[in-house]
């Protein structure tokens, strides 16, 4: 099979637009990612596009990929709209790459959208946790925070985790999307106010969950055969790993952990040929402070149980050895769910490219990208790698 | 002769007192009620009744399969066309060819289901459960709502047994007025003619009493009570002391019971021992019936009456849901009633399903087996509605979904849980989600023993969906 590269990447800022539409925020996104690109890309050159959107709001529910790469010029190329919740456009992604590795096209556009910020609080609630599992899950008076906090209370029972430490995820966070230009919630928090926040879902406050966002990403991705044509620095897609898994937790093997994300990290690792010390920077999906703790445990970045202490230990902080979530992640860069997956490729473009502004990761050559959907129904990774050697 | 060989009363677990009225109104009008019970926001008749009856069964040691003849019986059932003994019966596991009967639209409704279960004895069927359960409601301010207390009692009929039907007879006569509720309203009013009331009331009771063979000579008399002074009013008609009815009354600290108001104090005289018990009911229009049990003083009862879970008045309103909104109108989550109806085996009652491959356990039993994959038909197994929670959290404002807006606006944080439900030997378990209730939040915890009981889920298009839920265990 043909390798694929990463060529460019962009996103429009996210946060809420009232002067926007999905449309127009999608524009932003895809002028961005081909504005990235080093020598140059232009909409006639796609061959096809994949593009992540859940739909919220209802809006254009059927067709809304074609209603996108359309308006941004794409010509007519095949476009297909992939559904897999909070995971849509990390599954935009990894079809991207397999339409670039079969050889069906040089090049894939991968990207996602969502708005959330428009709709009456009534029409917001009913789209609130709707890729949970409905019959029972939903009907026991769950939405994602009360799944995540059942997933944190069991943790924080069988491994000691506090609250502490999932407080800790906010606080780095937020200061990493201080640094980000395009975070929504770009400001710092102390622990004190990750501690002292209103409860959502016990033990999960409001620091604890990402906001609802308004915005979309893009990414480029090409194959072998033309990435010359785009760039002189290639980063190539070194792994792909994707996993499924029952849509309600109380169906699945284990509450401590993403057994979806699991596979996926296996899958890629092996692809990629490397191990969780060969990274120097994860975007992990980090929709709630425990997913980022169970992200820790599942993607091999410290043994089970032991997440709690990772993050305590600074080193998943800019500066530290494994550093997590540079872009501010869900929490404070937002999560616009079909963008979310496309957009943490974007951080890992900007890092691996140098042009991470303040925020930069010194001199990395391999990151990762790790999205999920629902509370682990979907589950998929990339990781991304600078081809300095290959290429000389 | 028709005999009751099974008791089970119900209370729901919040109270309020007649000072928390006072404090809001100034007054309370529900003279003789101390405190009285409240509906949770996820209960109604039909919930209520399922409690009383499960219990009257397990007094009875009866199995549910073997009752053949059921009624319903409530002032105001929770639907005003739909007959809900079809649900009540599935919940209970009553055969689908018993005979069922619901008896509405009077606070006599309760006697009237007992009076027809004893018929049905006397003539062909072996085993009757009857179910009265009632929660009044008035304006807010008026003393029908005052008074309006909660509960449910339920009697397991066969034709031998420790407490006898020995006597019964009815009366009644036109008095309109003292008692409604128009069609389409929710509230129930009277014109408040004191007198008149009052005639209505000894009138007919005189006159069921008078109807009977002998004269009354019990140690317990379970009136009509729609206040906690009415029923002593009555004792001159009814042929008794006001210490035999006072042996028996519920509404000083649980409140006017409706329908339910003679049948829980019946309930609660057998349970008390009572070696003899008059029971006399009022229906506005007006009628009453008298029926009086003999006992050994040993009739099988199980109660649940007992609470002091106080409510303020603010408090009480959020519950009933007088200060609320309603459910957003954008809806939830779609489930269709149809959807709904198939799963009715396991929200009622816990049908699991074994892999005949690996053996395993799944609910709900549907789709590829969760151990080893295998997709093949599920054979059923009832789990025993005990167990432990795996996995819990607290929901608050603004983590709840849009169909529990309105139950949370009404009765504030919920638990929600994963919890292993056992079999019944408990050897095997299954996961599932479940909502808490009847109890607060905080007392839901990981390794907690816990035991379903049937709920409101939620409504959607006016459509109730009734399933379990989880309390910690008794």
């Amino acid at each position: 099979m043909r390798d694929a590269y990463l060529v460019g990447a962009g996103q429009s800022d996210y946060g809420a637009f009232p002067e926007e539409s999905y449309r127009s925020l999608f524009r932003t996104a895809f002028e961005a990612a081909t504005d990235s690109v080093p020598n140059g890309l232009e909409a006639s050159d796609v061959d096809e596009a994949f593009v992540g959107n859940l739909g919220v709001g209802g809006r254009q529910l059927g067709l809304s990929g074609p209603a996108v790469t359309e308006h941004v010029g794409l010509g007519g190329v095949p476009c297909t709209r992939v559904e897999n919740a909070c995971a849509a456009s990390g599954y935009a992604t990894r079809q991207a790459v397999q339409a670039v590795k079969s050889g069906m096209a040089d090049v894939v556009l991968a990207g996602g959208f969502e708005i959330m910020s428009d709709m009456s609080s009534d029409a917001t609630k009913y789209w609130l946790g709707v890729s949970g599992e409905t019959e029972w899950e939903r009907l026991s008076g769950t939405t994602f925070s009360g799944v995540y906090a059942q997933m944190a209370s069991v943790h924080m029972e069988t491994y000691g985790t506090t609250r502490e430490q999932l407080s800790r995820v906010a606080v780095k966070n937020h200061s990493n999307g201080a640094k980000n230009p395009h975070a929504q919630l770009g400001f710092e928090c102390s622990l004190e106010d990750a501690q002292s926040a209103p409860v959502v879902a016990d033990p999960l406050n409001l620091y604890h969950c990402c906001p609802t966002s308004d915005g979309a990403a893009c990414a480029l991705i090409v194959s072998e055969d033309v990435v010359d044509e785009y760039t002189d620095d290639p980063i190539r897609v070194a792994g792909v790993g994707a996993g499924s898994d029952n849509v309600g937790l109380f169906q699945r093997d284990s509450y401590t952990g993403v057994p979806a994300s699991q596979r996926a990290a296996e899958t890629a690792y092996e692809m990629a040929g490397v191990e969780p010390d060969d990274l120097d920077f994860a975007e992990v999906h980090d929709c709630f402070a425990i997913a980022e703790l169970l992200a820790y445990e599942d993607l091999g970045f410290c043994e089970k149980g032991e997440a709690g202490q990772l993050i305590e230990s600074g080193e998943t902080e800019i500066g530290g050895d494994l550093p997590v979530n540079t872009s501010g992640g869900l929490k404070s860069k937002g999560h616009p769910i079909g963008a979310t997956g496309a957009g943490q490729v974007v951080e890992a473009f900007k890092q691996l490219s140098g042009n991470a502004g303040e925020r930069q990761v010194e001199d990395p050559t391999r990151g990762l990208t790790h999205n999920v959907g629902g509370s682990g129904g979907a589950s998929v990774i990339h990781i991304f790698e600078k081809e300095t050697e290959v290429s000389a | 002769m028709t005999a009751i060989t099974g008791v089970g009363a119900y209370a729901p677990r919040f109270r309020i007192s007649a000072e928390a009225f006072q404090d809001a109104w100034g007054q309370f009008q529900a003279a003789g009620v101390t405190e009285k019970a409240v509906a949770a926001a996820d209960e109604d008749a039909l919930t209520m009744a399922y409690e009383a009856a499960g219990r009257a069964l397990e007094a009875a040691d009866v199995d549910a399969a073997s009752v053949d003849w059921l009624a319903f019986a409530c002032s105001r059932p929770p639907l005003a066309e739909e007959d809900l003994t079809a649900r009540l019966g599935a919940m209970l596991e009553i055969d689908e060819t018993a005979t069922r009967h619901v008896f509405a639209g009077s606070t006599r409704a309760g006697t009237r289901a007992l009076w027809a279960g004893t018929d049905a004895l006397e003539s062909d069927s072996t085993t009757g459960l009857v179910v009265a359960a009632d929660a009044p409601q008035g304006d807010p301010d008026d003393g029908v709502d005052h008074a309006a207390g909660a509960g449910a009692a339920a009697f397991v009929l066969e034709s031998e047994g420790s407490a006898e039907i020995v006597d019964r007879a009815e009366y009644a006569t036109p008095y309109p007025g003292t008692r409604f509720r128009t069609t389409g309203e929710d509230e129930t009013q009277g014109l408040g003619v004191t007198q008149y009331d009052r005639a209505a009331f000894t009138e007919t009771i005189g006159g069921a009493v008078s109807g009977l063979e002998t004269d009354p000579d019990v140690e317990a008399a379970a009136i009509q009570a729609p206040d906690g002074k009415l029923p002593y009013r009555a004792a001159g008609a009814a042929g008794v002391g006001t210490d035999e009815i006072q042996a028996a009354a519920t509404v000083h600290s649980l409140g006017d019971l409706g329908a339910a108001s003679v049948p829980v104090s019946l309930a609660s005289a057998l349970a008390d021992g009572f070696g003899s018990v008059l029971a006399v009911s009022h229906g506005s229009g007006a009628g009453a019936d008298a029926l009086v049990v003999e006992t050994d003083g040993d009739v099988p009862a199980e109660m649940s009456l007992e609470s002091d879970d106080s409510l303020s008045y603010a408090e009480y309103l959020r519950q009933r849901g007088v200060v609320t909104s309603g459910p957003p109108s954008g809806g939830g989550a779609y489930v269709s009633v149809p959807s709904w109806r198939r799963s009715i085996p396991q929200r009622y009652n816990l049908e699991a399903g074994r892999c005949p491959e690996c053996g395993a356990l799944s609910f709900p039993p549907e789709g590829a087996c969760s151990s080893c994959g295998a997709l093949e038909a599920y054979e059923p197994v009832q789990l025993s509605g005990e167990g432990s929670i795996e996995a819990v959290t607290t929901i608050s404002q603004g983590g709840a979904p849009p169909e529990f807006a309105e139950q949370q606006a009404r009765s504030g944080d919920y638990a929600a849980a994963i919890v292993a439900l056992e079999t019944d030997d408990g050897s095997e378990s299954a996961s599932i989600a479940a909502m808490g209730t009847d109890a607060a939040p905080d007392d839901f915890a990981v390794g907690d023993r816990i035991e379903t009981t049937i709920r409101r889920i939620y409504t959607q298009e006016s459509v109730t969906r009734y399933g379990f839920k989880i309390r910690p265990a008794e």
